[in-house]
């Protein structure tokens, strides 16, 4: 049952909660996990962790093997961006929309995102080879509150990432507050 | 690849601080991260775009600070920790030209698990604040 909300905007919200937060197919990594892309991260993050390259090392560890950094997760089911025209998206990677409440925020003034929560679990460490999907699930969106940097909601969303058997390997718990500039305090 | 010493549960104590971490931020340790995570969310690599939204100049995504808050931790408890939860609170933007530092204290330490209260901050303040959950050898 929708819970009743006074505050309109928030009531038109109520039949997102629950549901998947924008396609509501899974996502499927464009590529299993693999040792180029761990290289080049590790590369980028100067993580000299040896368990993440060196099969020699990483055999002498619990792991038994090579793994992939565990904040990776997130980064193998990201979508395969189209580059041209990513701005005016606002950085959408690309330009498949689907009906949310961030889109439905932007439409009422609540243009503004700043993400204010990162939580990532892992049940265990990938390895070359694991093809990830993700589900993303809104969980949450709070009743209207008066932030520092103006009036605004924040949204929250659980994705949950599988592997090939259908096994959680990881989660992630996100929530990001939409609010309207200007409707704050004086120096937001 | 020489072999490197992983903590053991003995070897860590509640209340101890971890080696502190100064990471300098450019735009090129941005970008390489954003790129290394594919995230092409302009506000990572184009400037033009980070100040058109609001902010004071291209900023770090957050997979890039999660990698290196992940980073910060196993470089202290070795290669035979794993990470079972970095769980952060997001404050202001890492930005190139400011140092980022990364403090962390042992808030718990048991054989299910080891908590780590972790902070990163630069000159504008917490960047991001939360706690990372190990498992390491008994």
């Amino acid at each position: 049952m929708a819970a009743k909300h006074t505050d309109p905007i928030r009531e038109k919200l109520e039949h997102f909660v629950g549901k998947p937060l924008g396609s509501p197919e899974p996502q499927v990594a464009p590529d299993a996990v693999n040792l180029p892309m761990i290289r080049h991260w590790v590369d980028a993050m100067d993580d000299r962790n040896p368990v993440y390259l060196y099969e020699d090392a990483a055999k002498r560890t619990r792991f038994g093997g090579i793994v992939a950094p565990p904040a990776m997760l997130q980064a193998w089911t990201m979508g395969r961006p189209k580059i041209q025209g990513i701005a005016e998206r606002g950085g959408s990677p690309d330009d498949i929309a689907f009906d949310n409440p961030i889109t439905a925020l932007d439409e009422e003034g609540f243009v503004a995102t700043l993400a204010t929560n990162s939580e990532l679990e892992f049940e265990r460490y990938l390895r070359p080879g694991d093809v990830l999907r993700s589900v993303n699930i809104l969980e949450s969106i709070s009743t209207q509150k008066k932030t520092g940097l103006g009036l605004g909601y924040f949204i929250t969303w659980v994705t949950t990432y599988t592997d090939g058997n259908g096994d959680v390997v990881g989660r992630q718990l996100f929530r990001i507050l939409k609010f309207k500039p200007g409707s704050g305090a004086a120096d937001a | 690849m020489s072999a490197v010493r992983s903590k053991h549960l003995k070897e860590i104590s509640v209340g101890e601080e971890l080696p502190r971490f100064d990471l300098t931020v450019t735009a090129t340790v941005i970008v390489a991260g954003a790129l290394a995570s594919r995230d092409f969310m302009p506000a990572h690599h184009d400037r033009d775009f980070a100040t058109g939204q609001g902010a004071p100049d291209i900023f770090m995504n957050i997979l890039t600070t999660n990698a290196y808050v992940s980073r910060f931790v196993t470089d202290w408890a070795g290669p035979e920790a794993m990470v079972r939860k970095i769980a952060i609170r997001l404050g202001v933007p890492a930005v190139p030209g400011q140092t980022l530092t990364f403090t962390g204290t042992v808030a718990t330490a048991t054989a299910k698990e080891v908590e780590i209260d972790i902070k990163a901050s630069n000159e504008f303040g917490d960047h991001a604040t939360g706690t990372v959950t190990l498992t390491v050898p008994v």
